[in-house]
């Protein structure tokens, strides 16, 4: 029989999870949230620091004389510039230059690499390896992952690992240990806080988590499930795939594919890079031709909102997580793109999504209205197109 | 010498030769960059240092005509597929009571000697050439058509060929033109057994539609394959056998006559790529030579996955690529001989019977040698009215892929190339006594030779077999029918595109329409 596979933190998050609020992710099943509404969860996020079980994420080791070569077919940035300890963060491509994945690569010594992906990959990894000498070995089962995120998490690390992470910068990764316990520390997280990612051998992740659960508590740490992580990433400006874009080797028909312009991954397109790389022509024409879409944020105004529900004798209604429904977007009665997440801000106070525009309606700035519900009614709500990200703190590069 | 060029063909070989031809006639500044000592690929007459000449892998071949009136080739008109009945050598399929079954190019002398094996079956073999020389036509016809790329693409351009091409086969009237495309899906036995009964003649026929490939008559689309051979051919025996060379050396001379320069022992290493441009190619020895068109007659295997690499093509054409069937599985056997092996003159096949030749094939299948082989022999004098001659024997099915041991040139490889050469003499001199005692010296070619020597993957004659997902606009892959390749200014010529397969120059007459 199909069964949901159980993250080796399951033991404990099991035992906290008391709404039975199960998600799947990747084939796992994870904590949704932890308790019957979001927000603390949430506000440890923001505020503290959250404990939140990422093991599903896919890992690959790429291992061997050609890993950068293989890496540099494969994903758009320049893997010739990143060094040992640094990550980047990247996506990749089919030759007509649409998006497959993202993630992260984390250069773990001069020819080891662990990539991360939300969607198996293994199959394009070795189709590209043709001629290759590399190894590719999945671990997304044997690497377990924890994220600790929050303004406190440098705190807690600090007080739970043997060595300070105080100079661990931002998207870099050092070796620690936890209770002897060695850990992989990186500087990165998907909640545009500061943050960390610990990564352990899966038979050591009940004593990493025991210990970091341990040292936070005096500063207030949560286990956080994956629901309020979600709406931080949107305020964070980061989308996810099979929920704001569709990986072209998925896709049923073309214009549900993305290009990583479409979705403002510009900067990770290094056009500048030698040689061939998987979609290159195809990203070479569009950065000359420009994109017909572009993912910009949309900040919907609140007095507009109140009317409309004041209207039916309601104040306004407001989702309590992220809602991950396509909604359309409208320029007068001319739908010009569609929201794929949108959620209520507690912290910027304001209704925020994330919207895929047309040009030229993707200048920051644009007023358009955005499909809302008000009592099994169709309405439209004004909003305003902004840019990524929502919500910077300084302390998350810092 | 200058290093730079309008256009360098990688390989002298029919093909090469062909489209070097055409664009030195079109006053381009053409070089033809052969590997080996000699031109002409596997479509070659030369000397193992012995003093015999053999034509090593093809025996004999047909140029298309309009090559020929193009080029002013002077070539003997009995090459020619227009070349009249009687110049034409008989096809000669062996029977072990030594009652051999004669097919002339004329259709009146073939009927005089199936009437021995079946009445009803000479009654019917004009219809039967009737029939396929119509639909080798309408073959020839779709040869000289650009294929869309399909699934990538389909322009109103390549649209319009392929409408001239429906239109031709209308042309062949209506049952005809459902009797052919009912053809190319069939299996060979079941075409010959809609028209004859004897299993002689039935066999002989099989044997056609599986020269060159590894199938079967029992095999799925060797219709198609009957209708390939019968075209190459001009009929199911070779126009004329022997001196297949002397194609490519006319070729060569029209190429250079034209101002075209050929280099011999210039192999290519590399194809060189700037991006997704193609430059020029390097040399072994490292030079370097510069192009603004690079067009290749290596198969495309070897171009894709060698000279120009993996890492410089989109992942998804490099596991097509890999995907091309191969699986070449013929040897050949020549043998220097006195006067008196017996053979007779044409083309002498031993097919007696479907089920022989389907259990010939049935050991390539296992990645074993035929033990019970299918054999085709021609004999040609070593020189004009000499009395020595050289004995050819193609000889299906020794697979490139054994199952149990290896033909690489190491200890265990001279085991299997012995055992084929002993097998075809000992089959042979059942019919010919006097064979064995003929034989001055022997050579024989293995499949590992025909890709180590020829440079042919995997040994395929055809640079890829010629199957129903691999041919027309499936040729070499689905979405690449027309030439074209993932890089700019490279192009195909070779045997692997729509057109190739066999010796005919379409593939390399039919690239010029692409260049542009």
């Amino acid at each position: 029989m199909f069964e949901l596979k159980r993250t080796p933190f399951h033991e404990r998050t099991s035992k906290l999870c008391l709404p039975q609020n199960w998600r799947r992710w990747a084939g796992y099943l994870v904590a949704g949230s932890y308790e019957l509404t979001l927000d603390r969860e949430y506000w440890a996020i923001r505020n503290s620091a959250a404990l939140i079980d990422v093991t599903p994420l896919m890992k690959y080791i790429i291992k061997g004389k050609d890993a950068s070569r293989l890496l540099n077919r494969v994903v758009t940035r320049d893997m010739d510039r990143l060094k040992v300890g640094q990550v980047y963060y990247t996506g990749w491509c089919d030759e007509e230059g649409k998006l497959i994945d993202d993630g992260t690569v984390a250069r773990l010594d001069e020819t080891s690499y662990r990539l991360t992906s939300a969607e198996p990959n293994l199959r394009w990894l070795a189709m590209n390896a043709v001629s290759l000498d590399v190894e590719i070995r999945e671990v997304t089962d044997s690497v377990a992952a924890l994220s600790l995120q929050g303004p406190n998490s440098r705190a807690i690390l600090n007080r739970a690992a043997a060595e300070s992470v105080d100079g661990l910068k931002y998207f870099r990764l050092m070796q620690n240990k936890l209770d002897e316990i060695p850990v992989t520390i990186s500087r990165t997280g998907y909640t545009g806080d500061l943050g960390y990612e610990i990564w352990m051998d899966a038979e050591d992740a009940l004593r990493v988590w025991d210990r970091l659960m341990e040292a936070g508590a005096d500063y207030g740490i949560m286990p956080v499930g994956i629901l309020a992580m979600d709406m931080a990433r949107v305020e964070a400006g980061l989308f996810m795939l099979e929920v704001d874009y569709t990986s072209a080797s998925q896709a049923w028909i073309e214009p549900q594919k993305s290009s990583p312009f479409e979705l403002g991954l510009d900067w990770t397109v290094a056009l500048d890079k030698p040689g061939y790389f998987v979609g290159r022509r195809a990203l070479e024409h569009e950065k000359r031709a420009g994109s017909a879409w572009k993912l910009m944020g949309l900040e919907v105004e609140w007095e507009g909102m109140e009317r409309l529900f004041k209207e039916v004798g309601l104040p306004p209604q407001i989702p309590g997580m992220a809602v991950r429904e396509s909604l359309p977007v409208l320029v007068g009665d001319v739908q010009v793109g569609y929201v794929s997440t949108s959620t209520w801000s507690p912290l910027l106070k304001k209704y925020i999504a994330l919207a895929h525009l047309q040009r030229p309606y993707y200048e920051a700035g644009t007023n358009v209205r955005m499909e809302i519900t008000v009592e099994h009614h169709r309405q439209h709500a004004a909003a305003k197109v902004v840019k990524l990200p929502f919500y910077e703190p300084e302390w998350k590069k810092k | 010498m200058s290093n730079a060029y309008d256009v360098i063909v990688i390989g002298g070989g029919h093909n090469g030769l062909v489209a070097a031809a055409y664009l030195a006639k079109a006053k381009k500044n053409v070089l033809v960059l052969e590997r080996r000592p000699i031109v002409g690929g596997s479509v070659v007459t030369e000397s193992f240092g012995d003093g015999f000449d053999v034509d090593s892998v093809w025996t004999g071949g047909t140029l298309r005509p309009d090559i020929i009136r193009d080029l002013k080739l002077e070539l003997p008109a009995s090459t020619a597929p227009t070349a009249p009945l009687s110049a034409r050598s008989p096809f000669i399929s062996l029977q072990s009571d030594g009652n051999h079954l004669v097919l002339d190019a004329d259709p009146v002398k073939a009927a005089e000697s199936i009437k021995r094996f079946s009445e009803k079956d000479a009654g019917r073999w004009g219809e039967f050439v009737r029939f396929m020389d119509k639909a080798a036509n309408v073959l020839d016809i779709t040869y000289a058509t650009l294929m869309p790329r399909l699934p990538r693409n389909f322009s109103l351009e390549e649209g319009y060929g392929l409408l001239e091409l429906g239109l031709d086969l209308r042309l062949m009237g209506r049952r005809d033109m459902l009797n052919f495309i009912r053809a190319l899906p069939m299996t060979a036995q079941e075409l010959v057994e809609e028209y004859f009964e004897s299993e002689q003649l039935k066999a002989a026929l099989a044997s056609v539609a599986i020269h060159g490939s590894t199938l079967g008559p029992m095999s799925a689309g060797t219709g198609y394959t009957l209708i390939h051979n019968w075209l190459n051919r001009g009929g199911p025996a070779h126009v004329n056998v022997g001196r297949a060379g002397g194609i490519t050396q006319a070729l060569a001379e029209a190429v250079k006559a034209c101002g075209g320069e050929i280099r011999v022992e210039a192999e290519v290493a590399s194809i060189q790529v700037d991006m997704y441009k193609c430059k020029g190619v390097v040399l072994a020895n490292g030079e370097e030579i510069f192009a603004d068109t690079v067009i290749s007659a290596a198969d495309p295997k070897q171009t894709f996955l060698s000279l120009v690499g993996p890492m410089n093509l989109p992942p998804e054409f490099v596991w097509k690529t890999q995907s091309i069937k191969m699986r070449g599985s013929v040897a050949k056997i020549h043998l220097l001989t006195d006067e008196g092996h017996g053979i007779p003159d044409g083309t002498v096949a031993l097919a007696p019977s479907i089920k022989y030749l389907e259990k010939a094939y049935d050991a390539a299948k296992y990645g074993e040698i035929s033990k019970q082989p299918y054999l085709e022999v021609t004999s040609v004098p070593v020189r004009e009215s000499a009395k020595e001659s050289v004995v050819s024997i193609h000889f299906q099915f020794a697979p490139y892929a054994l199952k149990h041991g290896t033909w690489t040139p190491r200890q265990a490889a001279a085991v299997e190339r012995e055992t084929v050469e002993r097998l075809a003499i000992d089959i042979l001199a059942d019919h010919f006594v006097n064979l064995k005692s003929s034989i001055v010296n022997s050579r024989t070619i293995t499949p590992h030779d025909l890709e180590t020597i020829y440079g042919l993957t995997e040994g395929d004659l055809n640079h890829g077999q010629l199957m129903l997902d691999q041919f027309l606009f499936m040729r070499p892959i689905p979405g690449w029918s027309n030439h074209k390749t993932p890089i700019d200014n490279l192009y195909l010529c070779g045997s692997g595109v729509h057109g190739g397969g066999g010796v005919s120059g379409a593939a390399g007459r039919n690239v010029i329409k692409v260049l542009k």
